[in-house]
Parts: C-alpha cells; sequence; structure tokens
C-alpha cells in the first residue's frame, strides 16, 4: 500500500493532500485538544507544585520525579500491574488457547460455550469486580458460604483483608476476563492452514498432540499480539481493583490505575504529582505500543 | 508464518456483510474450519467436553452467584423496589436511558471522526499518509486514567461539567485511534476500481465518500457501533469524573452508589446483588445480540496494516 505514496499513478495526486486536510479536520481538532493539549498540560504541571484549582502554582523542577520514583506505593503500583499483566497473559496463552481451539474443533453448543466465556469481558467491569468482591465478603459471600454448606466452614475467611487472598482475587479476576484474547485466536485459528493438521493426523497423532506441537507454534504471532495487547491492557486496568479490593488491604493491590484515580480523587492537593505520575504511566504505555508497532510491522513483512 | 497477520481481515471481512439480525440455529459455521477435523478419537472428544465443562462451571459461577443472592431477604420483591423506587437518588431505569444518550453520542462523534478520517488514509494519497497513520494510532495505547487531570480541566474550562457531551467526548477521544484503524483497514480493502471509476467519472471526493465509499463501509460502521456502545456502557472512569449529578448516573456508575446506599444487612445485600444483576442487562443484550459485530470488530482492528 505505501508504495503508492511514491508513485503517482493517479492524475489528481497533487490534489489530494488539500483533500485529505478537509477529512482529517475532525480528527486532528480531537487529537489537538484531548492529546497534545493534554499532554503539554500534563508535563507543564508535573513540573510544579499545584493543587487542582491550579491557583499559584510554584516551580519545582523535576522534584515531583524524583520523589514519585522514591514513591514506594507507586513503584509497587507499577510492579503489581505487570504481575497482574503476567497472570492475566499465562491463563491466556493456556486455558484462552485451550476453549479457542476446543470451540474451532466443532464441539456443540459452541455459540452457548462462546457467550459465556465472553461476557465477562464485555460487561461493565465495575460490575464483575464488585460481584467478586461480594463473592468473597466475609458474612454473607457466596464463597463462604458454599464453604460452609459443604463442611469446610472452617476454610473460610476474611478473603479481603487477608493480603495474600486479596491479591490472588485480584489475579482471579484477570485472568478471569479473557475474553479478548479468546476473539483473537479464535479468528486466526479460522485463517489457518490444514496442509499441516492433515500431515500430523495422518501421522495418527492425538487431539491434544496436535493442539501443543503444533497448532500452538503456529500461533506464535497471535501469542505476541495477545502478550502485548494484555500488557496494554493492565495499565488501562482501573475497576477489577476499585470494586473488588479497593487496592486493599493497606496498598497491597494498587495498580496504576486506581493510584492515579486515587490520587486526583483524594482532595487533589498534590496535582503537580500526579501529574508527574501520568506522565511516567503514559510513556510506558507508549514504549509498550511502540514495541507493538515495530513488532506488527516486522511480521507482516 | 510472517503472513499470518495480513489475512486476519479476510474472514472478519468477508462474514460481515452476511449478517442478517437472524441466522438460522443451524448455521454451518464451523464447516470451513480447519479445525473440524481435529477431534477423531472418541476418548479425545470426551475429554474436551469435560473440560469445557468444567471451565463453563468456573465462568458461570459469579452470575450464578449473583443471581442466586440476590433472591437473599425480600425475594423477587428485592427486583420489583428497585423498579419502584430510587436508591439513594439513582434511579435504576434512568440508568438505563443515561447509558444509552452516552452510548448514542458516543458512537456518533466516533463514527463521523473515523470514517471521515479513514477514508482519508486509505484512499487519497498524500505525502506522509503511513507515518500519520501510526502517529495516529500510537495513542491507542493511552490509558484513560493518565489523562483524568488534564480531561478534568479541559471539561471544566468547556463548561462540560454534568453534560453527557463532556462524558461523550473523551470516550470517543479515547475511542478514536480504534475507530481509524478499523476504518483505514476496512477502507483499504475495498476495492481501489470501484473508487477509481468514480473519480474518472468525474465525481469529486466528497461526492465518492458519501455515495461509495459510505455505502460500501456500513459493515465496519454496523461494528464500530456497538462497540461504543459496549464501551459506553463499561465505561466507568469518565461518567465518575465528570457527573456528579445523581439523575445522569449511567449504569456502570451506579455500581458504585448503589454499594454505598444499600447497606451490608442481608436483606440489603440480597437487594444490593438485584442491582448488580439488573445493571448488568444491557450489556449482556447488548452482547447476545451484537456478538457478531463485537467479534468482527474486535479481531479486524487487532490487525495492523
Amino acid at each position: 500500500m505505501s508504495e503508492q505514496v511514491t508513485t503517482p499513478r493517479r492524475r489528481r495526486s497533487r490534489s489530494d493532500a488539500k483533500t485529505a486536510v478537509l477529512f482529517l479536520i475532525p480528527l486532528l481538532v480531537v487529537y489537538a485538544v484531548y492529546y497534545v493539549y493534554s499532554i503539554v498540560f500534563l508535563a507543564q504541571t508535573s513540573t510544579e507544585r499545584v493543587g487542582i484549582a491550579l491557583l499559584r502554582p510554584i516551580q519545582v523542577g523535576f522534584t515531583n520525579f524524583i520523589n514519585l520514583f522514591q514513591d514506594d506505593v507507586f513503584l509497587r503500583s507499577i510492579l503489581n500491574n505487570l504481575v497482574f499483566a503476567a497472570a492475566s497473559i499465562g491463563a491466556s496463552l493456556t486455558v484462552a488457547f485451550f476453549i479457542s481451539v476446543a470451540l474451532s474443533a466443532g464441539v456443540k453448543m459452541r455459540k452457548l460455550f462462546y457467550l459465556l466465556f465472553l461476557l465477562p469481558a464485555l460487561t461493565p467491569l465495575a460490575l464483575v469486580a464488585t460481584i467478586f468482591g461480594s463473592m468473597l465478603q466475609e458474612q454473607y459471600g457466596a464463597v463462604n458460604e458454599t464453604l460452609r454448606a459443604v463442611g469446610l466452614g472452617g476454610l473460610a475467611q476474611a478473603w479481603l483483608t487477608s493480603p495474600v487472598w486479596a491479591y490472588t482475587a485480584v489475579i482471579l479476576i484477570f485472568c478471569y476476563l479473557i475474553g479478548l484474547p479468546i476473539m483473537y485466536y479464535t479468528a486466526d485459528l479460522a485463517a489457518l492452514p490444514t496442509s499441516a493438521l492433515e500431515a500430523a493426523l495422518i501421522d495418527g497423532a492425538g487431539t491434544f498432540r496436535i493442539m501443543g506441537s503444533i497448532v500452538y507454534p503456529m500461533m506464535r504471532s497471535t501469542h505476541i499480539t495477545v502478550i502485548l495487547s494484555l500488557l496494554l491492557g493492565s495499565f488501562r486496568a482501573l475497576e477489577q481493583v476499585l470494586f473488588s479490593t479497593h487496592g486493599g488491604p493497606g496498598t497491597t493491590t494498587q495498580i496504576v490505575g486506581t493510584y492515579l484515580y486515587g490520587y486526583v480523587n483524594s482532595g487533589g492537593k498534590t496535582i503537580g504529582y500526579a501529574a508527574a505520575a501520568s506522565i511516567v504511566v503514559l510513556l510506558i504505555a507508549l514504549a509498550i505500543s511502540i514495541v507493538q508497532m515495530v513488532i506488527t510491522r516486522k511480521a507482516s513483512r | 508464518m510472517s503472513v499470518t497477520e495480513l489475512p486476519r481481515t479476510d474472514p472478519v471481512r468477508t462474514e460481515a456483510p452476511a449478517a442478517p439480525p437472524r441466522t438460522p440455529r443451524k448455521r454451518p459455521s464451523t464447516d470451513d474450519n480447519p479445525m473440524r477435523i481435529l477431534i477423531t478419537r472418541p476418548r479425545d472428544r470426551v475429554i474436551i467436553y469435560a473440560l469445557l465443562g468444567l471451565m463453563g462451571i468456573v465462568f458461570a459461577f459469579p452470575l450464578y452467584a449473583a443471581v442466586k443472592k440476590s433472591f437473599d431477604g425480600a425475594g423477587l420483591g428485592n427486583y420489583v423496589t428497585l423498579f419502584t423506587q430510587p436508591i439513594g437518588d439513582v434511579s435504576l431505569p434512568m440508568t438505563y436511558v443515561n447509558s444509552f444518550v452516552l452510548g448514542a453520542l458516543h458512537a456518533l462523534i466516533v463514527v463521523s471522526v473515523s470514517v471521515l478520517a479513514g477514508y482519508a488514509l486509505s484512499q487519497l494519497h498524500f505525502r506522509g499518509r503511513e507515518i500519520l497513520f501510526a502517529a495516529i494510532l500510537l495513542f491507542l495505547a493511552v490509558p484513560g486514567t493518565a489523562l483524568i487531570i488534564p480531561i478534568f480541566h479541559i471539561t471544566n474550562e468547556m463548561g462540560l461539567f454534568n453534560n453527557f457531551l463532556g462524558v461523550a467526548l473523551p470516550e470517543a477521544a479515547l475511542t478514536i485511534p480504534f475507530g481509524v484503524l478499523l476504518m483505514r483497514n476496512y477502507g483499504s480493502n475495498i476495492s481501489e476500481s470501484l473508487i477509481e471509476a468514480a473519480t474518472l467519472d468525474g465525481a469529486g471526493h466528497f461526492r465518492v465518500f458519501w455515495h461509495v465509499f459510505l455505502p460500501l463501509a456500513k459493515p465496519a460502521i454496523a461494528n464500530l457501533v456497538v462497540l461504543c456502545f459496549i464501551w459506553s456502557l463499561q465505561d466507568f472512569l469518565w461518567p465518575s469524573m465528570l457527573f456528579s449529578d445523581p439523575h445522569m448516573a449511567t449504569a456502570a456508575q451506579a455500581v458504585s452508589s448503589f454499594s454505598n446506599v444499600l447497606g451490608r444487612t442481608t436483606e440489603e445485600f440480597g437487594r444490593y446483588n438485584a442491582s448488580l444483576v439488573l445493571l448488568a442487562v444491557p450489556a449482556v443484550l447488548f452482547v447476545v445480540f451484537g456478538l457478531r459485530f463485537i467479534v468482527n470488530g474486535l479481531t479486524s482492528g487487532s490487525t495492523k496494516d
């Protein structure tokens, strides 16, 4: 496609630039306000000590950034983001992959299963996380009630106030939301060349052998798409934690999203500091995005 | 291996136009699927069904738990009172209306901006087009939470607090990179000769856009519209930051106001769960009836270039 830019085989190609600007004006306006202005605003605010009313800012240079990198809660948030992303990646490369292959292999009630596995990721995440939280609630939660009902009441816990269990709960929520990877795998499986599968079938390999040693490696580029999109997704996450553990107990399950959200909503006295944190998060996300572009570009060559 | 990225749009695109609202139940959707030959031994079939069933139970458990809990206390009455009396100041049926209005505005902005840009980036030839496209896509990655501070400020400057447009605009700004990706990918697959023929007939770009491109792009637009509704329904961040009026609360936002109001007695806990089930209803309906659009949109969007 890109070659056509340099070979003007169309007579009207000179006038296209002007027309293109007209078609792109709405986009450019939105980008100018919500991205360019936003980022300039953040960059400027990040060097100031200022409250949310933006009155009487004091220039503090890079102090906010220096403090940020000594802020244990912020660093822990970034680490948690990576851990939760890793958990969802793990679940996707195994469970989501298996589900997609199984559903593509012509099982009955395919549509029902598909709906069941995709639904959590497509409903409001605030609801999903709240339901997880309420299931784990100590007195009336479904998990403890089920445990008591089957005579395992001794195992009932205050799940959300124990750091280890709260952390596990968030990991489970992230593993539960694997709808997007299932869609990616399913779409790519439909375009898989059959010849390799047929050869393996003639060799007498069973379903799981073929799944593991033939289909799995063939989906390499999908694995990469899945890994990068989940990594990016974790930096966009908010409700998963906000509505289940609120980042707690203490700051155990805090992620970047809840960190920023909490800062702005807690009176907003130190907006300059939160702006610096926003800049760092933006840079991380853009870096992942660039990696993603480079890899996809290479893959499509 | 290197070609697996490109054909991804093909199954998606060819399926998209053939999406009648009612497909017969026994649509042979997997007949053209190579994976169908995978299960040969009966034993493997049993294991696959067992594993799928097990995972299905695990995935359905939260839904089951919420529905079961929702009858605690007053039973079905939990649901009835949610419709008849507001919770705090928030009326549950009103959250449906609010979410719908927001979704419609969000979709309108995203579609108009993305279709125009998609035409320019797929059908017009100008210098720096590919670089511009890459620069636009870079913002796919932006996390909404990182823009809270400036968008709070921008919304304040524009006087758009407690205004549907005030929330639809930031939502749209964050969706537009995806919308452009979708429309441009779709546009690149439209046969150039069609557009070229129209241009040679003397039609200007605006007429070609309106009479040729737009009708051809309908399936992609449908996907994008459904996705915009889903994302508006899911969005908690912007309504919670920019709406303070309880009468404007959206379904996702109501989750937090309900949890504040409905206390923790057994009876209230049942009612609280009933409210959660009801808040999920619009999204579930959208997913059940729009799954095809959602899947097509998301998977064709994942293909870059």
